[in-house]
């Protein structure tokens, strides 16, 4: 808050040109006024898209591979030299090429948001299934519980938390795949509209841009822990405490 | 030598992991090759006719293995074009680097110690952690200009906060049976931090530092694909605008081979580091 205050009072009173950096109020105008403007809504659109498309078919595809590399040891050996080796690689830098095969539409964006959020997940869901407790399944397997059912009632359930927080994590590497996919070359978004911003000089809509996208992953990891709590519901409160 | 012979099975089982992953990449680059040479063209032709065309891709779309092998012996060896990109992305990351330690380790230990100024700091890490860093890149081309500074502040940003985070949190996570224990011996506030919370955080800072090398990674890359003279980045993005996508696959690999290898200096700082410690019962 004094910071706020002091950024205001830096900005207003001209100690530090307000052209390169705005000021509270300032933002809160840009922001005003880019709510009344049909081009900033396309953005939103174009932008929450290709999150979206992105980011579902990571989660899509990500969450039952990291399951079926987890339940199938012959299938992880087969999948995680790729898994391993794109993990390696910061997945922005696959972005010239995204942009070859795909254009600078909103596909390229979509990949590279794909790309970025899907290792995480199926990393995570992997090391899910791979920790769940050995008592359980050992226990379920002297009852002669079937396959299908360990994995359903044991498996399943304990991998829960590391689902999540390979999806939490997942969307923050989708968020920053829209960003810098939309820096690099694109025709809408709010990436591009911060960049055109930048150009212009007009450090208030910049600022208000940034926002939305804080604002974005605030709101996505804050429904993910609320989705997580209901699958989470069933288990007893002293072994989430700790 | 003769046992792998006399049981092929055990020897298959024993190595099962090696040859299926080995197996599947073999596969992979073969497929690839083949894509981008046209055997698959020339293989379906008889099946499919005309259609078997669509198997063919050009190269210049996806390069293919052996291209991007002599495209790295060309840039590594007989030209050495790369060094001079490697050089600078080298230098930005690691100036980035030690700044963010410089900063990130002091900020966060004194944040986990006095409970006052972490509540001032942890409002801004907190919504500094949920903004996508990058987004401030198009400010501070605006305040810094295209050069060098830009890139470092942003490797910065990306690495400062997984550093500060662990450091915090490290120092909340000290084990309170030994503060407890340095009181009782009257141990004063300096000698505590100094004996116990210190040694105490270093796992927990290491494993920050390993968050951090992958994050200043992408800011190499970013940085650089944005508005840069020099660079590994800038390679890429230049060979990618002139569909040079050999050279876009070296570049892609030189990063991931360095981001690996980072990592692993680390893990290997971190084993070392850990020798002394008791394992924990508990």
């Amino acid at each position: 808050m004094l910071c706020l205050l002091a950024w205001e009072i830096c900005a207003d009173t001209g100690a530090i040109n307000p052209l390169l950096v705005s000021s509270p109020s300032r933002v809160a105008r840009a922001g005003v006024v880019l709510c009344a403007d049909p081009d900033f809504w396309n953005d939103m659109r174009v932008s929450a898209s290709e999150f979206a498309f992105g980011y579902c078919a990571a989660a899509a595809i990500g969450v039952p591979l990291g399951l079926a590399m987890g339940l199938w040891r012959r299938m992880s050996y087969i999948l995680s030299p790729f898994v391993d080796t794109l993990n390696a690689v910061p997945r922005v830098t696959l972005l010239p090429l995204l942009i070859i095969w795909f254009g600078i539409g909103i596909w390229s964006k979509v990949a590279v948001v794909f790309l970025g959020a899907v290792i995480p997940i199926v990393i995570s869901t992997l090391s899910g299934v791979r920790t769940s407790e050995a008592r359980f399944v050992a226990m379920a397997r002297s009852f002669s519980a079937s396959r299908v059912r360990i994995f359903g009632s044991i498996v399943l359930p304990g991998s829960v938390p590391f689902i999540f927080t390979g999806l939490k994590y997942a969307a923050g590497r989708a968020l920053l795949g829209v960003v810098v996919g939309e820096l690099y070359a694109a025709t809408a978004g709010v990436g591009h509209l911060i960049a055109d911003a930048g150009n212009m000089f007009q450090t208030d809509t910049l600022f208000f841009g940034v926002l939305v996208f804080t604002a974005t992953g605030l709101i996505v990891v804050g429904a993910l822990g609320r989705l997580e709590r209901h699958f989470e519901r069933w288990r007893p409160d002293v072994g989430a405490a700790a | 030598m003769s046992a792998p012979a006399q049981k092929p099975a055990l020897f298959l089982r024993a190595n099962e992991r090696a040859i299926l992953g080995l197996a599947s990449v073999v596969l992979f680059l073969l497929l690839w090759e083949g894509f981008a040479r046209g055997w698959w063209a020339e293989l379906l032709q008889p099946l499919l006719g005309p259609q078997a065309a669509r198997f063919a891709l050009k190269p210049i779309f996806i390069s293919s293995p052996t291209r991007i092998a002599v495209a790295a012996y060309r840039m590594f060896v007989v030209t050495g074009e790369i060094w001079k990109d490697l050089g600078w992305s080298a230098l930005e990351f690691a100036l980035g680097l030690a700044l963010a330690l410089v900063i990130g380790i002091p900020l966060g230990l004194a944040g986990g110690w006095y409970r006052r100024l972490s509540y001032a700091i942890e409002p801004f890490l907190a919504a500094l952690n949920a903004t996508p860093q990058v987004a401030l890149l198009p400010l501070l081309v605006l305040w810094l200009g295209t050069g060098l500074a830009c890139r470092i502040v942003i490797i910065v940003l990306l690495a400062v906060l997984p550093i500060a985070i662990a450091a915090l949190s490290a120092v909340r996570t000290t084990d309170a049976r030994l503060i407890r224990v340095a009181r009782s011996f009257a141990a004063g506030d300096w000698r505590l931090f100094r004996t116990v919370i210190l040694p105490g955080a270093v796992p927990l800072l290491l494993a920050g530092v390993r968050l951090a090398v992958g994050r200043g990674m992408i800011g190499i890359v970013v940085g650089e694909i944005y508005g840069s003279a020099a660079g590994i980045g800038m390679m890429i993005n230049q060979a990618g605008s002139r569909f040079d996508t050999d050279k876009v696959f070296v570049g892609v690999l030189t990063i991931a081979v360095a981001g690996v290898g980072l990592v692993e200096l680390v893990r290997n700082i971190e084993r070392r580091v850990e020798v002394w410690r008791a394992p924990l019962i508990p």
